[in-house]
């Protein structure tokens, strides 16, 4: 690897860093703006053209806040949480594909903070660590509420995870018959992406969308939930918990939680829009448009896609009421587990049936 | 690359999975009152499973898969047997005991259910992986069923202990396994054989074979490794017990032959030392201390620790004096398989017997004889087999044992010898003074008066076939003898 | 090898620092008086053990061993720390008289242990580099020749689950139980 390879890499990283802090300036305005159409409040205007510079203004007001520290807390890790929920979250979106390989040259950059193998296997591991954020902050905060949302917290995470990943793994398994040269599965979110360019019958994109439906309202139930937003938001319900676990946290480290929460709804969505909506596939009109264009219209789709799914994430929230927790755990274990699994199960059945026939015959 | 399934071999196996699957699935659908169908369909399913092995038997030969970790041979078909009939008897003794309390009934069906299925893919391993899973499956689900008696303080000691001290032998057999695998570069036992020639300096290697036998040694609980059996046993429900000291220590004892016999016999000098330790170790520490006990379980308990030590005596001279192993295999076999008759049975025994009087003392056991006599027909009958007295099953066990050391030679081998000699007359003395209790001693007004109710009629059916077994092999042992012969089978199968 | 060219190899540091801090994390496993930092201490242990298969080229392993252990296993132990009334703070009970020999006793061990197997493995070197084992050829290992005891520790898995409910769950008193038969 030259100097030239390790500059891509590096900007690469430094790019998806950049496109997130953005993109979560946008989101929290979008959001307040999205939910006060919603419950017919006008929301944040003051601030810059339709107030889209509120997120700066509050961002610099919780930069120049007293951060506290209380007493009673264990100082590490009440200084270690607020990074523990940074990292995971831009993490996840490091393994995401945001635009189609660009070619400069000889060399072939693709628009992607790092493509793995095993991309798919990174982002659920390291969307199971962003609980410990969550669980350190509770416990470490030293007080009852703080703790209460971490123990509810895990709960969900535990029980959310496994229907995310199950849903995943039909997902994987229907696409391992849709490449055209390399029978064989993949968990490369590049290749995932791949395999669902063109249409079936000339006019149907091969999204992963229609013949994973079922997966798909899986995956996106127990994504809200990752995320721990509403209707499930049970670990920060300010009627039962105050703030839920970052009750102690003010300043810098409280706006780090914010960050995260936000990134994740991005990544969370983002993730969706390349499982399961064709990522940033989508008609480029190669050489019919100039070259700089079909270049950036795979970026272009690949946002649109993630925030249709965004906006449903914040449509969600002004919409449904908060679930009791017994109805979350119900639901959870209940209906999303046996349903992915059995959906998992019947994946499995049709495709093996298309590719061996029937068992006996 | 692709492997052949061969489905009758593993029919057994399959039979028995499904089983635990259907008893699952009625159990969600029965109410309290029904719950006695999925012991049915449990003593059915297991029933079941002797079908294709008594037909795989009658077709002989050897089935191996998956490059040879997998092989059903007549060893392994004998040992199928074997679980399959004790799971079957403790099944049996379970249907009132569980019904009496008000257990999770289901749910202890299908836990028993699996831990004989993991001894069922134990004895057909040929591969360390395959063999460590199988004996995760058999113990597993005990740890579980010895804490039944949730609300009894003896019953959660019993399982705590029993898990605790599990958990760390896992750990150490483990260990052991990776080392092995490590050096030899692979888990089939045929490649370690074949690889061991070269390693036999290596400290390592030795380290890693006693590792195992510690191991497999707290399975079979055998001294020094032994103290967690007495209190599991005496807290757990009985059957459960009955099972622990048959099925559960036959499986870490068949583990152990099997891979120092098929994976490690270039190395006998180190693991036969070590077995002829545990061997003397065990039948004078086991005998010494069931001599002390009142309690009829904890009796039991020592005497099934002593009774691993007389197990291991054939396999352990033969190794110590270098002679024919698939002799003594035989022999250990033959042992197992009587043990496992007249365990059973004494264990029926107890629980009836703990019914008539309501309790496990045996000095409250005063009399029994008197006020019931057919059950201290029975007690007697099973406490002189286990003490090896002609002309019941056992004395044709402990004849083989002598057998086959005697066959062995060599000073250390009959050293040995006369331990387990000595041994078997402390053992007669502790049997017999349980016999002496029930026949001999005055009845205490208590008992008398206590009302004389009708046995359940699987606890009947349980001791009707465990006694039947015990007389028939007793009197005509050259059926036990086939099933000796026929597992030799391994010293030409495994590959 | 000689020094030099152990110094020389990258991956000898990486392997070098983090074996140092899964040493330091696992000793502070069983020596931390606090449940909680104990269990965080096992969380840095096994992350180090992730970096470990990493190093060895054995991707899937360690992203497994993160998502099984570190996502899942250890998130329960907190779960369970928290929900039960186990003492969340120090506590002077978790260690016992008895340290002391069990320390001489884990030395020991430790001496042979590392004697066997310096004897055993001190001149094997591993290949560094090498392409990672692709995830196919795991899968059909595990549902081709490993079949069985794939399909075996599933029971084990179900067994396990469905005693620990049966343990774990509350018995219904006579009183409920006999509502329960009234409805």
């Amino acid at each position: 690897m030259d100097w030239i390879d390790f500059l891509i890499v590096v900007l690469r990283v430094v790019v998806v860093f950049a496109l997130l802090l953005l993109v979560t300036i946008i989101n929290v305005w979008a959001e307040r703006k999205v939910v006060a159409d919603f419950q017919n409040r006008i929301g944040p205007e003051r601030a810059g053209p339709f107030g889209m510079l509120q997120t700066v203004a509050d961002g610099l007001k919780l930069f120049f806040k007293e951060s506290i520290i209380p007493a009673r807390s264990e100082v590490g890790m009440f200084l270690l949480a607020p990074f523990l929920a940074v990292i995971p979250a831009f993490l996840i979106f490091l393994n995401i594909p945001f635009g189609r390989p660009i070619t400069i040259g000889d060399r072939v950059i693709p628009l992607q903070g790092m493509d793995v193998d095993v991309g798919l296997l990174i982002v659920l591991a390291m969307s199971s660590m962003a609980v410990y954020a969550v669980v350190i902050a509770g416990w470490s905060s030293g007080s009852k509420y703080p703790l209460l949302g971490g123990v509810r917290a895990t709960a969900q995470a535990i029980s959310y995870e496994a229907a995310m990943g199950l849903a995943m793994v039909a997902v994987v398994l229907f696409s391992a018959t849709q490449a055209a040269d390399a029978p064989g599965g993949t968990l490369s979110l590049a290749e995932l992406v791949e395999r669902q360019s063109g249409t079936w019958a000339g006019i149907i994109p091969r999204w992963n969308l229609i013949p994973q439906i079922v997966a798909f309202v899986i995956f996106f139930i127990a994504a809200i939930a990752e995320t721990n937003r509403a209707p499930f938001d049970l670990v920060e319900a300010e009627q039962e918990l105050v703030g839920g676990y970052f009750t102690e946290y003010s300043g810098m480290r409280f706006a780090m939680f914010f960050l995260a929460e936000y990134i994740n709804i991005f990544s969370m969505s983002a993730l969706t829009a390349t499982l399961f909506l064709g990522g940033w596939n989508g008609p480029t009109w190669d050489g019919v448009l100039p070259v700089w264009l079909s270049a950036l219209l795979p970026f272009v789709w690949f946002m649109i896609k993630t925030y249709v799914l965004v906006f449903i994430f914040f449509w969600i929230r002004a919409t449904l009421p908060r679930l009791r927790y017994d109805q979350l755990m119900a639901l959870g274990w209940k209906r999303l587990i046996p349903g992915a699994l059995g959906w998992l199960m019947l994946t499995a059945v049709v495709l093996g049936y298309r590719r061996f026939g029937l068992p006996w015959s | 690359m692709t492997f052949e399934i061969d489905y009758l071999a593993l029919a057994p196996e399959l039979v028995v999975a499904g089983t635990i699957i259907a008893a699952l699935l009625l159990d969600l659908f029965l109410t309290r009152s029904k719950k006695y169908w999925v012991a049915v369909l449990s003593v059915v399913g297991v029933a079941g499973g002797l079908v294709p092995i008594v037909y795989m038997l009658a077709e002989g030969g050897t089935r191996s898969m998956f490059d040879g970790s997998y092989v059903v041979d007549e060893f392994a078909l004998i040992l199928k047997i074997v679980f399959l009939v004790s799971g079957y008897l403790v099944l049996l003794m379970s249907v009132s005991y569980i019904e009496a309390d008000r257990y999770y009934q289901g749910e202890y069906y299908f836990l028993l259910l699996s831990s004989i299925l993991g001894s069922l893919v134990m004895s057909s391993s040929r591969d360390l992986i395959v063999l460590f899973i199988g004996l995760e499956l058999t113990t597993g689900p005990l740890f579980l069923l010895a804490g039944w008696r949730k609300g009894d303080a003896k019953s959660n000691e019993a399982s705590l202990k029993f898990f605790i001290l599990g958990v760390l032998s896992t750990a150490i057999l483990l260990y052991g396994m990776s080392l092995l695998f490590g050096l030899t570069g692979s888990v089939e036992f045929t490649a370690i054989a074949a690889a061991i020639p070269d390693l036999v300096s290596e400290p390592a290697l030795a380290l890693s074979v006693l590792f195992l036998i510690v191991g497999f040694a707290f399975k079979a609980s055998a001294v020094p490794f032994h103290f967690w059996a007495p209190d599991t046993y005496e807290g757990a429900p009985t059957p459960v017990a009955a099972y622990l000291s048959v099925n559960s220590k036959a499986a870490g004892f068949v583990a152990m032959l099997i891979v120092m016999y098929t994976a490690l016999p270039g190395i006998s000098e180190v693991w036969a030392p070590a077995l002829w330790v545990l061997a003397a170790l065990s039948m004078t520490v086991g005998n010494l201390s069931a001599l002390r006990q009142g309690n009829i379980v904890r009796l039991l308990a020592y005497s099934s620790i002593a009774q691993a030590g007389f197990m291991l005596v054939p396999f352990a001279a033969a190794a110590v004096a270098g002679s024919d192993l698939a002799q003594a295999f035989s022999a250990t076999v033959v042992y197992l398989v009587i043990y496992a008759l007249m365990n059973l049975g004494a264990f029926a025994v107890v629980i009836a017997g703990a019914r008539r009087t309501g309790s496990g003392d045996i000095d409250d056991w005063a009399g029994l004889g008197q006020k019931d006599p057919v059950l201290g027909l029975l007690t007697a009958l099973f406490f002189l087999s286990l003490a090896g007295i002609p002309p019941l099953a056992g004395w044709y066990a402990k004849f083989v044992m002598f057998a086959s050391v005697i066959e062995a030679g060599g000073i250390s081998t009959l050293v040995l010898a006369a331990i387990a000699a000595v041994n078997s007359v402390i053992a007669f003395y502790y049997y017999a003074r349980v016999i002496k209790a029930v026949w001999l001693d005055t009845p205490s007004e208590e008992l008398l008066a206590r009302p004389g109710r009708e046995y359940a009629g699987s606890i009947k059916l349980t001791l009707a076939i465990s006694m039947g077994l015990t007389i028939a092999i007793g009197i005509y042992p050259t059926f036990a003898t086939y099933f000796g012969e026929a597992s030799r089978v391994i010293a030409t199968g495994g590959g | 090898m000689t020094v030099d060219a152990w110094i020389a190899e990258p991956v000898n540091w990486v392997f070098s620092i983090v074996a140092v801090v899964i040493l330091f994390t696992a000793v502070r496993v069983v020596t931390s008086p606090n449940v909680v930092h104990a269990a965080l201490y096992l969380v840095a242990a096994l992350a180090g053990s992730a970096v470990m298969f990493l190093l060895l080229s054995a991707e899937f392993v360690a992203l497994v061993l993160v998502l099984v252990y570190i996502g899942a296993v250890l998130v329960l132990f907190l779960f369970g720390i928290m929900i039960t009334r186990a003492p969340t703070g120090f506590d002077e009970g978790l260690s016992n008289d008895r340290k002391l020999v069990s320390a001489a006793i884990s030395l020991v061990l430790l001496g042979v242990l590392s004697w066997a197997s310096l004897s055993a493995f001190g001149t094997d070197t591993v290949n560094t580099v090498g392409s990672p084992t692709a995830t196919e050829i795991l899968g059909d290992a595990i549902l081709g020749r490993f079949v069985i005891p794939f399909e075996v520790v599933s029971f084990i898995l179900l067994s396990a689950l469905i005693g620990g409910i049966t343990v774990a769950r509350r018995d219904l008193t006579p009183l409920e139980e006999e509502e329960r038969k009234a409805v």
